[in-house]
């Protein structure tokens, strides 16, 4: 059974991208750069996306070179088999860390908002039905689905635009309060919110159009750094600088003051909706991680590897019942790893390739 | 493929007995939702809570439910309600959250709230109203020709914050408030005489101890000051530079509809001090002028009207900086335009905003005299 090799639009491209960065970062992420830089945060956010793109070019980059295999067959081809193997599951670790870990983290919030009285071994039994149809598919079928959830969701950026009304621009001044270093400080933790263009190593070599790789990772930064900055932005005009870093979640309790004649208590529905957002960043790492373990076994099929990994992800949260801080910290040393495979990664391979061929043309 | 039937079978058998959400559902029957919450003090300074609830019941004969009672925290009296009440007590629904004067009386009241904003539940939008006097006079008042008490207090509130009189003070607001380190919260106050009414704002101190009162209309000045104006604001002022304010029929004066209000303020450092200068520009329309037409030309009424706001709003002001509350939130464009500065006295802004020179200037163009000369 040989079916036609799956590939990617470039919308499809785009959205995967911008849906696996998006994540849960993004209820935290006004408390978090402004626990660093106050109101200044958001600066912090837009110099992230500038390190993040440069990141993301470079990837884009390092791929040119071997444009017929995903980053697993460039380092085979590049490195040998062994340094191809430690590749593969080093990549498989960590998607598969970050998979889980955002995976309970989406059941976790569903229990503290919505369903309180649901044990969250349940929550994730449940959730895993829908992941494990989307996921034992295809990468095109995943593309489709980031599609459809972006514009599925978008429309719930115009919430964030409504409590603005109480808002208070003059939070924002001055600009540059305490000078730059708190602003690099808040780099450091606005960073992580953009981890997940590296997948594109993956996605590459799926894409239709590869011209158009390097303008689509551009357009899927650039969209993130958009919705980042009006929830930022939002949140800091809204709360008191001196209050904002008491909430845990302020992205949702901005949301708790809508209220229409029709419907209270808005930030439950947005939340069932916001599901979605947090599908789009699990369902790809889902994915990547599979893959990774299957090339490793060297099966064509992954749908296997999927059930063994919602397996493991079930048993783990009854054998260790997660709670928030436990989940958080996982998160962040498992963001920590990202950074490496995310930013110094692609450099050092990017700087070895480079060399690589100056070698070879001075050889010639 | 009987191995995939026997998984699939399975996998149904197991989600049917998971059907999460469906074994503890409860009709709205059996709930008993409370709509106005109260935190109160007796007169040995305990804590005191009560709610009120409506009935949905035909055979009861009042439909709506009223309990108070000692608890130690917020969250502790529930058990207490769940069993007074018929259904389960949720505070899901909390319209009004009624605070009594004596609480405000003691700094440090405000971490009794503290489960109101912990639990997700609670809506931050419930309005929290001041009542001088002791709450259960408001909470078990029933009026007889008023729809019942929760929505009654709500609208009451709400209008007014439509005709710029009452504060927003929302649990939203009164959280942003008590943490911002440049403003001082201010609710809105009812009071239960013959009828349960409107009376204007109370002013706390930074940390939430009560200081002052203000009534509606000057209620409307601060709302000026901070450049909060709703829908509508009208002012009715006493021309006292016309003389003869007294007689049956009050013959200087004036009532004026805003139609427009903008306040900017200049804020700069010098010499030690904090120096705010207020510009507002208004634009007005009569509806009300009780002396005749001749007295006095547009432009002279424009005169009179400016010395009059700047009378009252430099005098609102002066008692801000004499009781050392910033109600207005000028601490916020001090940390705006004067940051460097404003980090010095961040902990005790009361003090330096007590010291700043505030500066009022009013100016006023009255856009119509209404249908009548």
């Amino acid at each position: 059974m040989k079916m036609a090799k799956p590939t990617l639009t470039l919308p499809q491209y785009i959205f995967l991208i911008h849906g696996v960065q998006m994540g849960v970062g993004v209820l935290t992420l006004p408390r978090e750069t402004a626990e660093a830089a106050g109101t200044d945060g958001w600066i912090g956010i837009v110099l992230s996306w500038v390190l993040a793109t440069a990141a993301s070019l470079i990837i884009i980059q390092v791929m040119k070179n071997y444009p017929k295999g995903t980053i697993l067959d460039l380092l085979r081809h590049y490195f040998g088999k062994w340094i191809g193997i430690a590749g593969t599951i080093l990549f498989s670790l960590y998607f598969g860390i970050m998979a889980t870990v955002i995976f309970i983290r989406e059941a976790l919030f569903i229990q503290a908002w919505i369903l309180p009285r649901t044990e969250v071994y349940i929550l994730i039994a449940l959730l895993s039905i829908p992941s494990y149809l989307i996921v034992r598919k295809n990468i095109t079928i995943l593309g489709r689905y980031s599609v459809l959830v972006f514009f599925m969701t978008v429309w719930m950026m115009i919430f964030f635009i409504i409590p603005l009304k109480q808002a208070q621009w003059l939070h924002l001044l001055p600009l540059l309060k305490e000078g730059w270093q708190p602003i690099l400080d808040s780099v450091g933790t606005a960073l992580f919110s953009f981890g997940g263009f590296e997948i594109a190593f993956f996605l590459y070599p799926f894409l239709q159009k590869k011209e158009k790789a390097s303008m689509g990772i551009v357009i899927a930064n650039t969209l993130t750094l958009f919705i980042y900055l009006i929830i930022t932005i939002g949140a800091f005009v809204f709360f008191s600088p001196d209050e904002i870093t008491i909430y845990n979640e302020p992205s949702i309790v901005m949301l708790k003051i809508l209220e229409f004649r029709f419907i209270e208590r808005l930030e439950i529905v947005f939340f069932a909706f916001y599901l979605f957002v947090i599908s789009v960043t699990v369902l790809p790492l889902m994915y990547m991680t599979v893959y990774c373990t299957s090339q490793l076994a060297g099966e064509e099929n992954h749908r296997r590897h999927l059930i063994w990994l919602l397996i493991i992800a079930f048993v783990y949260v009854v054998l260790v019942p997660p709670t928030f801080d436990q989940n958080k910290l996982l998160q962040r040393l498992i963001e920590q790893a990202g950074m490496v495979l995310a930013f110094a990664f692609p450099l050092c391979i990017w700087a070895y390739l480079l060399i690589l061929r100056n070698i070879k043309r001075r050889g010639n | 493929m009987r191995q995939s039937r026997l998984v699939q079978a399975s996998l149904f058998v197991f989600l049917a007995a998971m059907l999460t959400g469906c074994g503890s559902h409860v009709p709205l029957e059996d709930l008993t939702i409370s709509l106005i919450l109260g935190v109160d003090l007796d007169e040995k300074n305990n804590l005191v809570i009560s709610e009120s609830s409506p009935v949905f019941n035909q055979d009861a004969k009042q439909n709506i439910e009223s309990y108070q009672l000692k608890a130690e925290t917020v969250r502790d009296s529930r058990k207490y309600f769940d069993a007074l009440a018929t259904g389960e007590v949720t505070a899901a629904k909390i319209q009004v959250l009624l605070i009594g004067k004596r609480v405000l009386e003691h700094e440090d009241w405000f971490p009794v709230l503290d489960t109101v904003y912990r639990n997700p539940t609670f809506s931050l939008n419930t309005r929290v109203v001041v009542v001088d006097g002791p709450v259960s006079d408001v909470m078990f008042y029933v009026p007889p020709d008023k729809p019942q008490m929760p929505l009654h207090l709500k609208e009451v509130i709400d209008k007014n914050i439509d005709r710029t009189r009452a504060v927003i003070s929302t649990l939203q607001v009164l959280h942003r408030q008590m943490y911002e380190s440049g403003m001082t919260p201010s609710l809105s106050v009812i009071k239960k005489e013959k009828d349960v009414e409107f009376t204007g704002v109370v002013l706390l101190d930074k940390k939430g101890k009560y200081v002052d009162t203000i009534d509606a209309q000057n209620s409307a000045f601060l709302l000026i000051l901070r450049d909060e104006k709703k829908q509508e604001l009208t002012l009715t002022i006493p021309m006292t530079s016309l003389g003869e304010g007294g007689g049956i029929f009050h013959k200087n004066q004036i009532s004026f509809d805003v139609s427009r209000v903008k306040t900017d303020v200049k804020t700069s450092y010098n010499k030690g001090k904090f120096d705010f200068k207020y510009q507002i520009a208004m634009t007005v329309n009569v509806a009300e002028r009780l002396f005749p037409a001749g007295r006095v030309n547009q432009k002279e009424l424009e005169k009179m009207i400016e010395k009059e706001l700047k009378n009252r709003l430099e005098d609102m002001v002066k008692k801000f900086q004499a009781n050392k509350i910033d109600p207005i939130g000028l601490g916020i464009h001090a940390r705006a335009y004067q940051y460097e500065q404003y980090k010095k006295v961040k902990p005790h802004w009361d003090e330096a905003f007590a010291e700043s020179n505030i500066d009022v200037s009013v100016d006023v163009r009255i856009k119509s005299m209404g249908a009548v000369n």
